[in-house]
């Protein structure tokens, strides 16, 4: 495992974590400003940290009521 | 200018809303994907266990333009679908909250207020597209060889033009039903439909707007633009124009029978 971290190329890796971080943050702050939601406030707390990816996207779709 | 101030209402709540922050990014996830997990497959390979002793698989070298087609491809499934759900409740959602009739009682042309909504989010669907095809092509170029920067252009004004279909389509559901749900499910079902009959009638509908992609392929390889390629886009156009025309229509003559 040791030897597949020292082969990979942090530099070509790096733009992916850095994008999903920026999107994760985001979907944070938004989610702390927003008053509305569709569901509880928490669950889409955990959606947003836990569910790698998507979570933010779901949130961003779904998470935030207009009404 | 009426529909300025329109525009420029929807590009600041597509801004407020975060979708110029998300959107693009989400775009770029899934365009670098495949040229970053392709690239270090025997690394993954290597690291979940290795292939069993004695086989020998030959993983392929791929090429420059089929990398960029990957990125494509990633697009056409996962970003056609994230392309629905953020434009299924652009007049839906307006109607049925309410909003669109605070607009709509002041003098608005219906025209304005769909074109309006369809150019803002054309805006973003096309710089979210460039973008993301800029980073596919920046880990192309370093991955896996040259690709000549003009040839990117031409994927992203000919691909573009899938994608405004995509958009328009959705547009046209939303001045027909009220419902977003029912707006987005019927999006997906025209789009999954034209793809099926086109499959299926492939030899007969060579210039289906589904079969752009196949076509900006050919192009990156004969590095030349065919004329199929060409009446494929006009063809992908001309039903985005037909389309768009008929929701304003359509939009017209339900609001005025309200």
């Amino acid at each position: 495992m040791q030897e597949v971290f020292e082969n990979i190329n942090w530099a070509v890796i790096a733009p992916f974590i850095i994008i999903q971080g920026i999107l994760l943050i985001v979907a944070l702050i938004d989610w702390a400003k927003a008053d509305r939601f569709n569901g509880p406030k928490w669950m889409w707390f955990f959606i947003i940290i836990f569910v790698n990816i998507m979570g933010p996207i779901l949130y961003f779709i779904f998470g935030r009521s207009k009404h | 200018m009426q529909w300025i101030t329109l525009f420029q209402k929807e590009m600041l709540e597509n801004w407020r809303n975060k979708k110029w922050i998300w959107f693009p990014l989400v775009i770029i996830l899934m365009a670098i994907m495949d040229p970053i997990s392709n690239y270090y497959l025997p690394q993954i390979i290597e690291a979940t266990g290795g292939l069993p002793e004695g086989t020998n698989i030959e993983l392929p070298d791929y090429t420059p333009s089929e990398v960029i087609m990957m990125s494509l491809g990633q697009i056409s499934s996962l970003g056609v679908l994230v392309i629905v759900l953020i434009s299924m409740g652009t007049i839906a959602g307006e109607r049925k909250s309410g909003v669109s009739e605070l607009i709509l009682v002041k003098p608005v042309a219906y025209r304005n207020y769909i074109t309006a909504k369809w150019a803002a989010l054309i805006v973003l669907v096309w710089g979210a597209l460039f973008i993301g095809l800029l980073a596919s092509w920046y880990y192309v170029t370093i991955l896996y060889g040259s690709l000549a920067f003009g040839s990117l252009l031409l994927v992203v004004l000919f691909y573009g033009l899938w994608l405004t279909l995509v958009v328009t389509v959705s547009i046209f559901y939303n001045t027909l039903f009220k419902s977003v749900g029912v707006v987005g499910f019927l999006s997906v079902l025209t789009i999954m439909l034209m793809s099926l009959v086109t499959k299926i009638f492939g030899r007969f509908l060579n210039w289906s707007p589904i079969h752009l992609s196949d076509h900006i392929f050919d192009m990156l390889m004969m590095e030349q633009i065919s004329t199929e390629l060409i009446a494929t886009a006009i063809i992908t156009l001309a039903i985005t124009i037909i389309l768009l025309t008929g929701s304003i229509f359509i939009f017209k003559s339900k609001e005025m029978a309200n």
